[in-house]
């Protein structure tokens, strides 16, 4: 059995730990021993009271300027530490007396990059694991991440050699045989475990990387159930505080359509005021399969985690997609016809008019079903037991 | 030989990894093994040489200081710090109870490191505080108010005090360990090196045995001598993030001054304006102890650099950058042993203040009369001693047992089963 650790660095939104804790529990079934280490704090204790040893994760110091808009996945890391040689020198320290401290054997990165080249600098073993975004493909310059807009090579390779030669330069010449060359090889692991449907990949279609799916409990939250007969049940899944959420939910109450909106951290008194007629608000999580499995659409900013839901329960998305990673994959949904986008940097619609349309568009019902076809008998719970068996072998190849 | 494990949790100051460092090398060079668990790695490129032999990352809060524009008290900064809920405290104290019964010191100094502390109460480990005052505060129910120039509501106090009591007794009930009477207890250790003098003490006056000294070093980092020349002869540590930075540089550059300056990662082109043949711009922390005996100002943030240089009896200009920093310039002001600048002070404004604490000669009597009130005082005597006392420690039982707890069962063991 091998000594595991799980590491989580970047990505705020809370599915890393959704994700990666029970693939933790999963492995430490499997007789390994499991250890975690988040950079975020306040995520510690979910792993803790699982019975888990619990690290912070070596932290960079966060840059004063960053690039709003990254031109690829250097870039990404050059904005988050990673242009910062003495943080990434004091950090790679840090992981090296933490593995060898716990005697890792394999690590489980979750968009951890620091660790992964801690790892690599270590020769341990090490399977990435997320939904795709933070394993770009093995691209020599690392591609650009909007397609849509060209860049010249050049200005790609610029940031991957700032990347790399940063990082070189902090390894320093002891460890230079093993240090990354290319920025690609900031990446290399002996496994990529894609959480995810192709149909929601940033990158794909992609040749390296195995999809297990997508994965998880998704009933831990506030357990709802349609109550009418409306012709429409429009389900709902936003951020309180998107600058779109207030008109959203003004062209809900003018539809004709039962509708419930989840907005986690809304709070009770304004859920409760926003709540009317047809539609109701909660401030709270919810319980999604009982609600997808009768909606007739779904809006969300395409997070990973409730499109996937959506996407395997044959429901049609609108979709408001807030950053970067979530338009990469509104557009993947929207090009295998199940979605219809609106982007972040356009004017406001008429959220009625394209919500109505969309309701009557037979045509997106069928490219939802056809999707959710493909990913038939799909079951989430077995995706995260996939997870760590995979883990588990290339642990004890 | 013992295991010391070096904690450095809040506060980010580079004095933090510079003391703690001192005293491990000198722990290191008789045999003990040492860690540093920080919060900041970036500063260990900085250390003259880092004596730790392995490095780790300390559990700290990622968000620090949120909804806290004003903190009065140690409670307010330990709430915005993680001790905002059972939940998130538990997790950053299950991180330090990991570490410990991991690595498995036998004695932790904690620099600013109250969740260290209550990691190592619960596991029943010795520990120390080491710090300029600050971060030790007296053990007093609700702890004191350091904000010194506004009123702070008595409810105030409690009102904090009370939330980050209820965080720590939360997260020991995770642990099956019984609550702390108050919250000062986290701070209980085998002994305070409080490395300060009473006039600079944060807190004020306390018991005089209970002071160490400051924490500085005058035979570490690169050897520097002053430029050749006539000029009066300053010396500069401060960040670069300095909100006067370009103020400061033209003052100097445009004196006749001769200029020693520690200023890490200043850009190339402020150091081309500030770098001349009688202005060295150093990237590494210079060798003090041959500068001061002819240095004329000492201009820092007001760390233990400020607290330290003031006892070779060097007048003073402050640039506090925060809140611990202003009390400090504040006292020495009030000592008469120098000046201290706001952070929109202009160019002008620096000049006339530098001047004054350069040629009205009753701030360097007054900084030598403030180092003569402490004849035995001698960096390298405060740190021996403090070493010294370590090593009577580790000779010693623990003096602390392990918190109690809930259930009256054993108490947590200090290696994982």
């Amino acid at each position: 059995m091998a000594r595991i650790l799980c590491a989580w660095e970047y990505g705020a939104d809370l599915g890393h730990v959704r994700r990666l804790v029970p693939v933790a529990e999963a492995l430490r079934d499997l007789g390994h021993e499991v250890s975690i280490a988040f950079r975020d704090s306040a995520h510690l204790e979910a792993a803790r009271s699982r019975g888990f040893d619990a690290y912070v994760a070596p932290l960079l110091r966060i840059p004063p300027f960053v690039n709003p808009a990254p031109a690829n996945f250097s870039d990404v890391l050059l904005n988050i530490g990673f242009a910062d040689l003495h943080s990434i020198s004091g950090a790679l320290r840090a992981w090296r007396s933490l593995l060898e401290l716990l005697g890792t054997q394999l690590i489980v990165a979750d968009y951890a990059p620091t660790a992964m080249v801690a790892g690599r600098l270590a020769g341990t073993r090490m399977v990435t694991i997320g939904t795709g975004f933070a394993l770009p493909p093995p691209t020599d310059p690392l591609p650009a991440l909007r397609p849509w807009a060209p860049l010249e090579e050049g200005v790609l390779r610029a940031h991957d050699d700032r990347l790399v030669r940063t990082i070189r330069e902090a390894i320093g010449p002891a460890g230079a045989g093993r240090a990354p060359v290319r920025a690609r090889d900031i990446f290399a692991a002996d496994a990529h475990l894609l959480c995810t449907f192709p149909e929601l990949d940033p990158f794909a279609p992609r040749d390296t990387g195995e999809y297990v799916g997508p994965q998880g409990d998704a009933s831990s939250g506030e357990d709802l159930r349609w109550q009418g007969t409306a012709a429409h049940r429009i389900f709902a899944y936003l951020k309180p505080r998107n600058e779109r959420f207030d008109a959203v939910v003004a062209a809900l109450h003018a539809l004709d359509a039962e509708c419930i909106v989840a907005a986690p951290g809304l709070g009770h008194e304004r859920a409760s005021a926003l709540s009317g007629g047809g539609v109701r608000v909660v401030s709270a999580p919810v319980n999604l399969d009982p609600l997808l499995a009768e909606a007739s659409l779904c809006i969300t900013h395409a997070g990973p985690g409730v499109a996937a839901r959506a996407l395997a329960a044959a429901v049609p998305m609108a979709l408001l997609p807030q950053h970067l990673e979530q338009f990469l994959i509104a557009r993947r949904i929207e090009q295998s016809g199940a979605a219809s986008v609106v982007r972040p940097d356009t004017r406001q619609p008429d959220f009625h008019a394209w919500l109505a349309s969309l309701l009557a568009d037979a045509s997106l019902r069928e490219g939802a079903r056809r999707v959710a076809e493909a990913h038939r008998g799909h079951s989430f719970g077995e995706a995260t037991r996939r997870a760590a068996e995979r883990i588990s072998q290339v642990a004890l190849a | 030989m013992g295991r010391i494990a070096f904690a450095w949790e809040l506060g980010a100051e580079f004095g933090h990894a510079v003391a703690c460092n001192e005293i491990a090398r000198k722990l290191r060079g008789r045999g003990h093994q040492v860690a540093f668990i920080f919060r900041e790695l970036h500063q260990i490129d900085f250390l003259a040489d880092c004596a730790a032999d392995e490095i780790f990352q300390a559990p700290v809060s990622l968000v620090e200081g949120k909804g806290l524009e004003n903190p009065a008290s140690l409670a307010d900064i330990l709430v915005g710090c993680g001790y905002d809920s059972p939940q998130h405290l538990a997790g950053i104290l299950g991180g330090w109870i990991a570490w410990l019964r991991r690595w498995k010191p036998d004695m932790l100094v904690s620099d600013f490191s109250p969740t260290a502390l209550l990691a190592a109460s619960v596991l029943g480990v010795r520990r120390v505080n080491y710090g300029n005052g600050f971060g030790i505060p007296p053990r007093m129910s609700p702890l004191p108010a350091f904000r010194f120039d506004e009123p702070v509501p008595p409810e105030r106090l409690a009102r904090s005090d009370a939330h980050a009591l209820a965080s720590v007794n939360g997260a020991l009930a995770r642990f099956g360990v019984a609550p702390l009477p108050m919250l000062a207890q986290v701070f209980a250790s085998d002994e305070d090196f409080l490395a300060t003098f009473p006039e600079l003490d944060s807190y004020g006056s306390r018991p005089r045995t209970g002071y160490w000294g400051p924490r500085y070093s005058v035979d570490q980092g690169v050897a520097t001598r002053w430029p050749a020349g006539a000029g009066k002869r300053v010396a500069v540590y401060v960040k670069r993030n300095l909100a006067q930075m370009d103020s400061l540089i033209e003052v100097l550059a445009g004196s006749t001054h001769r200029v020693a300056a520690f200023i890490p990662e200043l850009e190339p082109q402020r150091v081309a304006r500030l770098r001349s043949a009688s202005r060295i711009v150093s990237e590494r922390p210079m060798r003090l102890g041959p500068l001061l005996p002819g240095c004329d100002v000492f201009v820092s943030h007001g760390g233990n650099v400020c607290v330290g240089t003031l006892m070779a009896g060097v007048p003073q200009l402050v640039f506090p950058s925060q809140y611990e920093q202003y009390i400090t310039a504040r006292r020495v002001e009030q000592l008469g042993a120098g000046l201290w600048l706001q952070p929109q002070s202009t160019a002008a404004e620096i000049r006339a203040a530098m001047e004054r604490v350069l040629y009205d000669p009753s701030y360097a009597l007054n900084a030598r009369a403030y180092a003569r009130r402490y004849p035995a005082y001698s960096p390298a005597e405060a740190q021996r001693r403090v070493m010294k006392r370590i090593e009577e420690l580790l000779a010693e039982p623990p003096r602390h047992r392990a918190l109690p707890r809930l259930d009256g069962a054993p108490v947590l063991p200090r290696t994982p089963s």
